[in-house]
């Protein structure tokens, strides 16, 4: 719209201009023959100066006429446009004709000249303009995009509520409030759901026990077959896999619901030696351990119980069977090795809720995404790694001390 | 063994009692909070199995009425919460033993007869069988008056036998009270065999024939 407008007095402009450039041209014309006329009568007729002016006698008078014409320009080796006027005029020395020319500006230059004018006018507005408004909106819609940020930095982790800038703009405020009662509506569902898990949780453990119970009061006072018990010693193992999931899954909420607040200094090397000792009645494998006498890291000690065991379990459990487990340890981090076969599809998963690699082992899929909460929890680092050449698995934490 | 079973759903308080009953206990039952606190008022027990969840009230204030009247009884919490804090405050409050539901009744009666085993509560130190006799304080085992040295988890593994007489134990079972959480590890029960194998050498003759297989894959202790 506003370039059609744009173009329209552009144009305009260029008539107009070049009307004007024309009357200009055609009135100095006039204005040259009729000194010429003078001159002639006085009896000085002056000389023809090629292009611009031709002066000679003829015999009959013709019609004065304007009229444009191309003439070629020897000093510019170009041909050139100019107007020319040709008027006759009867004398006492008999009829002479009169032709001055002017070298006319040319349509293009005029167009070309506007088109100029006109792109820098809107070149440097625009420039203006967008300065201006950048600016002007930068603090109107700063409120905005402080809300933005905000939401964008919005965490489940951190307790505190977001508090939004009260700002000037009645929309924005309206905004601000609805976002804070969508976050506190989110916060408050997603706090329910973290109980509901733990509650839930915990109530299966009372028909868990009854069912355990009365298991094994049939065997104990019946008699029943070989097959009935097997088939009831099935269910137990069942029931001890739903057990370890629900108190997996108790654990987990308990760390989202903060339960763990009482960091102490570990010591790794009794830590982990303790551990292993634990490992080395119920594994064939052989451990090699490399702790630095002064390792260290603080944290909660049942949490760090869990976690040293799930990733110690881990190593014995999918090792090959009488293999090495490697095990070191610093103030800076621990890292667990062992020699496993089988290569981990998707080892970007592993640390995933109910990630399970292949369906060979009983496994929850809650040991190693446990591993990762804590070390969220503490700020830790987890990372899998898989050397082919050895076909060793390795998990490192790295306490960012 | 008078025993007070203190647990607010019927199904697992009427399996408790079936359990402890065999061993020729006198178990009494307690279904809320008010029928406890009556109970243990009125008569005189050597265990209360208290659930820490009474439909009415704590378990925990049970056990806070028994400390401060000093009755001479011991008490092992079961209690649906794993978390280490309840378990701290239990024992805290004077609780003998805490275990997690779900447990095996044979862990249970394997942790009652602990309690009772301490001396306090008018058990002994003392535990015979036939020609076994273990002392629990020392830890020693005698076959036939002639101590036997057995390694920690062979000792377990005998008075978890002779605490649960006559009652299957799965394979199962066993290994979590060998080895508790960590018995998940485990990729097959070849443990078990071992120290069940190297108990039954140690146990000479006789002995050796109370571990019995029962069902193909589990053990009862029992004499002909």
């Amino acid at each position: 719209m506003s370039s059609a407008l744009l173009l329209l007095t552009a144009a305009a402009l260029f008539i107009y201009t070049k009307n004007l450039l024309d009357n200009a041209i055609e009135e100095e014309l006039y204005s040259q023959v009729a000194f010429i006329e003078q001159n002639i009568e006085q009896g000085k007729a002056p000389k023809t100066i090629q292009p611009i002016l031709s002066i000679k006698q003829i015999t009959d008078i013709r019609p004065t006429q304007v009229r444009d014409t191309m003439i070629y320009d020897p000093r510019q080796d170009e041909v050139e446009l100019f107007r020319e006027l040709s008027k006759s005029t009867k004398t006492v020395n008999g009829v002479y004709e009169i032709k001055v020319r002017v070298l006319v500006v040319e349509s293009e230059d005029i167009f070309m000249g506007i088109a100029i004018s006109f792109l820098s006018i809107l070149a440097i507005a625009f420039l203006i303009l967008f300065f201006i408004n950048k600016s002007r909106n930068e603090k109107l819609w700063y409120p905005f995009f402080s809300s933005l940020n905000k939401l964008k930095n919005f965490s489940f982790d951190t307790k505190e509520p977001i508090v939004f800038e009260l700002s000037k703009i009645q929309e924005f405020n309206d905004l601000n409030n609805g976002l804070n009662e969508l976050v506190t509506k989110i916060r408050s569902d997603y706090n329910n759901l973290k109980q509901f898990t733990e509650d839930v949780s915990h109530e299966a453990q009372t028909p868990l026990a009854i069912i355990q119970a009365k298991i094994e009061n049939i065997i104990n006072e019946n008699d029943i077959s070989d097959k009935q018990y097997e088939e009831l010693s099935s269910i137990q193992e069942d029931i001890k896999r739903l057990t370890q999931l629900n108190q997996r899954l108790i654990l987990l909420a308990k760390i989202d619901n903060d339960q763990f607040a009482n960091p102490k200094a570990i010591n790794l090397n009794q830590f982990i030696s303790g551990r292993v000792k634990d490992f080395q009645g119920i594994s064939k494998n052989t451990f090699q351990i490399e702790v630095t006498e002064d390792a260290h890291v603080k944290m909660d000690p049942y949490l760090a119980e869990v976690l040293f065991n799930n990733l110690l379990g881990n190593a014995i459990k999918y090792s090959q069977p009488e293999s090495e487990i490697h095990i070191k340890a610093n103030t800076l981090m621990f890292r667990v090795s062992n020699i496993g076969a089988t290569l981990i599809d998707n080892p970007e998963k592993i640390f995933e809720r109910f990630y399970k690699e292949g369906a060979t082992k009983k496994a929850t899929g809650l040991g190693l995404s446990i591993v990762n909460k804590i070390c969220k929890y503490y700020s830790f680092t987890p990372s899998y790694r898989f050397l082919e050449s050895e076909q060793l698995h390795s998990f490192q934490i790295d306490f960012n001390e | 063994m008078k025993i007070l079973i203190a647990e607010d759903e019927k199904a697992l308080q009427s399996s408790i009692q079936t359990y402890l009953d065999r061993d020729g206990n006198v178990c009494e039952v307690a279904s809320d909070f008010y029928e406890a606190q009556q109970k243990i008022a009125l008569y005189d027990y050597d265990i209360i199995v208290l659930d820490v969840n009474l439909d009415t009230g704590s378990g925990l204030e049970i056990l806070r009425i028994i400390k401060k009247e000093q009755k001479k009884v011991g008490v092992v919490i079961i209690s649906a919460n794993s978390s280490l804090e309840d378990k701290l405050e239990g024992l805290d409050l004077g609780a003998d033993d805490y275990i997690t539901k779900p447990f095996h009744l044979a862990e249970l009666n394997s942790r009652i007869k602990a309690v009772l085993r301490r001396g306090k509560f008018g058990g002994s130190d003392t535990i015979e069988f036939h020609e076994i006799r273990v002392n629990t304080s020392s830890r020693t085992v005698y076959v036939e008056d002639k101590a036997i040295t057995l390694t920690r988890k062979e000792y377990d593994l005998l008075l978890f036998f002779i605490s649960n007489q006559g009652r299957v134990l799965s394979k199962g079972i066993i290994a979590e009270h060998l080895w508790g959480d960590n018995s998940d590890l485990l990729d097959n029960f070849d443990f078990i065999y071992v120290h069940i194998n190297n108990l039954r050498k140690k146990l000479k003759g006789a002995g050796a024939r109370y571990i019995k297989t029962a069902y193909g894959s589990g053990y009862k202790f029992i004499a002909e």
